[in-house]
């Protein structure tokens, strides 16, 4: 193993509504964190500078640039990532709309437009045009052109608010 | 006879690896982890142009945790340690001297990548810096500093009627291409011959997942390599050369590409990874991050001086035109684009004489390559804008001036090659109803902001030059199907399109086909994830391997039910003869024997040959878009909103509508995108702007109000069911369409990217003072 400048010490929090200790450094990114495990690397980094939004993932409920975030300001904190949408492997309705309306290409971004569309309808489960653009507009997809994106992201609106009784 | 209904072609159906990426779980290169796995970094050039005098790497070499540091001692004992398409100009790491700043000096590699950045850091190298050359006219200088002394090793490729190509014919460029047809005493014959010199902007290819690979050569007769690149084959051939490995010693993986729009073609991160590899004998991970990917690859910077003589009714009789591209530090694939820009700079129409000469102009820049469009970018910027700038000073409209010389329905483009296969004029009207450009003079003009459109027709030869393609289908005892060929998925869907296609000969559904993996020890000879090739060339391969398979599947079943093969149809893995449906595993195995049987069918294309086409080969498809812009513009700020984008390709048939649009749009957005502000901006021999904070990329907020794509199924396509390559087309168009609605608006003409509001003001004041 290589040297470390700093010493390792564990690491509590919510992953996907599960537990997890995990043992990190003062140094580590909470993307290389969650990139540590074998399942955790949905988390796909890109700029590395919180502007792409290709890391996000929710930390209480809120979208965080998860490459710019130190592991240790998770601590006792609600962690999603993609990996803890699909419930038994079935998509979320979300997940399963940006599926049905092919609203990703390379796939690179598409994580952190899924979490950030879940984050929205959390909010707001029935947002108009210009909010689902203003949301979108914070990360980049390089490969769509974004309209099949917000088209998913309504058809998502609209299939959670059937699926709510 | 009527064809019976397809069940997969044409149906929006979840792409292949929708499951896959929706859920985080599709594997990209950035994910591949070995045991023991090195991480390395490399030092960059801080000068655009300098002689190395010294390098001294011993204190990083003692540092704990570098397990090997690569310089030019240690490239010194590579066979061959240069690389570039046809140039091979391009070192592993910098020898006598650096071109650009972001030249790779030194490499590292060690546990993580903070180690090998803590040792690059140690390592000393002694410049003397030299005069750098940083754009087209100054590398143009006859006596501007020479990029490189030596002679280049390198290869003119065959061409045919018409064209021909050369190696550094004058300093500092790289490469020509030129081509002529047609008597030039045409321009004799002219009313009126308009010359006008047009600016391209360079734009970085941003694609997310970074450049990267993971090298393992840790044992010395055999490299297993993962990277995320178009085209494993040619960096395997690549590979072999600078190593002197045998190809049969060397596997090239590709997983999921996170998007590469051209960058991704040729070696990249590949040789250092491999270097450091053989030194330390354990795998190397190497992924560079997204500022140097800036300095990795570009599109090309170009001027464009295009001189075109007419008759006063608007019809066009000569064209000739030089194209200057800034090609950066290394030549990469200029040679190509030069090709390409050379021939594609006509435009969709008709001339009685054509000359172009191209040159690719070295300077002290990150080297530029393929980037979408290829070369068609550029000129499709400088023609259509042209095209309407002489409609306006002969008085034409310029959707008359178009309709009246596009090429017609199979007319060839030029002698030998092959028939234009979409009708031009019917996207043409297309995008006129779907814009309303006829009621333009309706548009209202609000105080300061005017309002105005414009058209263009972007154009391009798709498919490659000359480009084989072979695939494989298995077929198992029971009917399940394997798709064995070299498409890379970069995101484009050429892997939903091409086991839509197989699905659809084989009567199955498409949930039945798996992709294999893009594998160089088990996949088929392919030669690159590029050209808008993988439907209408690679797409013809597939569709004819499928039906070898169907073939033989029908021929054995007819055997075995002693009838003609004609009476029978495969569906479902079972036989349907008449009102009768025999399944096939048991067939199978009853001849085979339990263990069973595996048909396999394979598939072959390849444009034929000829002389008589100039680049050897006819042209396997014709890539069109179509675009149209509604603008306003603000007189007193200079701003422009896009306020209408509409864009149309023609997909001769849609294998998949959603892919299909997908391209299209996110192509045209691009072109949206370098039209208004995206560029990467040089201060000297500095990127300043190479970052994705300070990198103006394209965001949802910026698309037009109204942003519209259809994709039209023209039926002329090469391809299976008569589909065309898409992916770059609906970016052609775009910049040149806001240009000419920037003209119908307020009567300024720009003809340089990006059409910033100081340019428009520029104008504005140029034309109230003139």
């Amino acid at each position: 193993m290589p040297e470390r400048l700093d010493p390792r010490f564990d690491l509590s929090f919510i992953l996907n509504g599960a537990p997890v200790g995990m043992a990190t450094t003062t140094a580590t990114t909470l993307a290389d964190l969650l990139r540590e495990r074998r399942d955790g690397r949905g988390t796909r980094l890109a700029c590395e500078r919180a502007v792409c939004g290709a890391c996000t993932v929710l930390v209480d409920d809120v979208p965080r640039a998860s490459c710019s975030m130190f592991a240790f300001e998770v601590e006792g904190r609600n962690v999603q990532t993609v990996e803890g949408l699909s419930d038994g492997g079935e998509l979320s309705p979300v997940q399963a709309a940006f599926a049905d309306n092919s609203a990703f290409q390379c796939g690179y971004c598409t994580a952190g437009m899924i979490l950030l569309t879940e984050a929205l309808l959390t909010r707001d489960p029935d947002p108009d045009d210009a909010t689902v653009r203003d949301w979108i507009g914070s990360n980049i997809c390089r490969c769509t052109g974004y309209s099949l994106i917000l088209e998913a992201v309504r058809d998502a609106a609209r299939r959670k608010r059937e699926a709510t009784p | 006879m009527t064809e019976p209904p397809l069940r997969t072609v044409g149906r929006p159906d979840r792409r292949i690896d929708a499951g896959e990426k929706v859920s985080g779980r599709a594997v990209y290169t950035t994910d591949i982890d070995l045991p023991g796995m090195l991480h390395a970094k490399v030092l960059r050039s801080p000068h655009g142009h300098a002689r190395i005098r010294s390098i001294d790497a011993s204190a990083a070499r003692a540092m704990p945790g570098v397990h090997a540091v690569l310089t030019r001692d240690e490239t010194a004992a590579i066979p061959m340690p240069v690389y570039g398409y046809f140039i091979k100009d391009q070192p592993v790491v910098a020898t006598d001297k650096v071109r650009y700043e972001g030249d790779i000096v030194a490499a590292v590699a060690a546990g993580d990548e903070g180690a090998a950045n803590r040792a690059l850091a140690a390592i000393r190298v002694e410049y003397e810096p030299l005069p750098a050359v940083t754009d087209i006219e100054r590398a143009s200088d006859p006596d501007a500093p020479e990029l490189f002394e030596e002679p280049p090793i390198g290869i003119v490729p065959a061409y045919g009627q018409g064209a021909s190509g050369e190696l550094r014919p004058r300093r500092n460029v790289c490469y020509r291409f030129s081509y002529e047809t047609g008597p030039a005493d045409a321009f004799a014959e002219c009313d009126r011959v308009f010359e006008d010199v047009f600016h391209f902007s360079r734009m970085h290819h941003l694609h997310l997942e970074p450049f990267v690979c993971v090298a393992d050569w840790s044992r010395e007769d055999r490299i297993e390599l993962w990277s995320s690149c178009q085209n494993p084959f040619p960096v395997r051939k690549e590979i072999a050369r600078i190593f002197g490995i045998p190809e049969n010693r060397i596997a090239v993986r590709v997983p999921y590409i996170g998007g590469g729009f051209g960058s991704k073609n040729g070696c990249k991160t590949e040789p250092v990874a491999l270097a450091l590899s053989r030194l330390a004998g354990r795998p190397v991970r190497f992924c560079l991050t997204l500022e140097e990917g800036f300095l990795t690859n570009t599109q090309h910077a170009a001027i464009l001086k295009v001189k075109t003589g007419v008759m006063a009714d608007g019809t066009l009789v000569a064209r000739e035109s030089e194209i200057l591209l800034d090609s950066g530090a290394y030549s990469d694939g200029s040679p190509l684009v030069a090709e390409k820009a050379g021939y594609r700079i006509p435009g969709p129409y008709r001339y009685r004489h054509i000359k172009t000469d191209c040159y690719c102009v070295m300077t002290n820049t990150a080297p530029a390559g393929p980037f979408r469009g290829f070369g068609g970018t550029q000129t499709s910027w400088a023609c259509e804008s042209q095209i309407d700038m002489i409609a306006h000073r002969l008085g034409i409209d310029p959707y008359e001036m178009r309709r009246k010389n596009l090429i017609g329905l199979g007319e060839p483009f030029v002698p030998g090659e092959s028939g234009m296969d979409s009708d031009l004029r019917e996207g043409l009207d297309l995008v006129v109803r779907e814009l309303g450009y006829r009621r333009r003079d309706e548009l209202v003009n609000d105080g300061p902001v005017r309002r105005g459109m414009g058209l263009a027709i972007g154009f391009k030869d798709g498919g490659g030059v000359n480009k084989p393609a072979l695939a494989r289908v298995k077929v198992s005892t029971g009917g399940d199907i394997f798709l064995q060929c070299g498409t890379a998925e970069i995101g484009q869907g050429a892997h939903t399109a091409l086991a839509a296609v197989v699905a659809e000969r084989l009567g199955a559904d498409r949930s039945r086909v798996r992709y294999m993996p893009v594998d160089t020890d088990h996949s088929p000879f392919d030669q690159g994830t590029n050209a808008s090739s993988a439907v209408s060339v690679m797409g013809q391969a597939v569709d004819r391997a499928a039906l070898a398979a169907r073939r033989q599947i029908l021929d054995f079943a007819a055997e075995k039910l002693d009838c003609p093969a004609d009476e029978l149809d495969l569906a479902d893995w079972e036989i349907r003869r008449g009102n009768e449906a025999h399944p096939l595993a048991p067939m199978v195995m009853g001849h085979f024997g339990g263990a069973g049987w595996e048909f396999v069918g394979e598939g072959f294309h390849k444009a034929e040959n000829s002389h008589a086409a100039p680049l050897e080969a006819p042209c396997v498809f014709w890539e069109i878009g179509w675009g149209g812009a509604q603008v306003a513009v603000d007189t007193e700020t200079g701003q422009v909103t896009v306020e209408k984008l509409f864009v149309t390709g023609d997909a001769g048939r849609a294998i998949h509508p959603l892919v299909c649009r997908g391209q299209d749009e996110g192509a045209a957005l691009m072109g949206l995108s370098q039209a208004l502000f995206e560029r990467m901006i040089y201060d000297g021999s500095r990127l300043v702007n190479g970052d994705a904070l300070t990198y103006r990329a394209p965001l949802a907020d910026d698309l037009p109000a109204d942003f519209r794509s259809v994709t039209q199924e023209q039926g002329h396509g090469p391809g299976p069911f008569g589909a065309k390559g898409m992916g770059e087309g609906g970016m052609l168009p775009v910049a040149s369409a806001i240009a000419n609605a920037i003209y119908d608006a307020v009567g300024v003409r720009i003809a340089e990217l990006p059409l910033t509001p100081e340019r428009v003001l520029a104008g504005l004041a140029a034309k109230d003072g003139g």
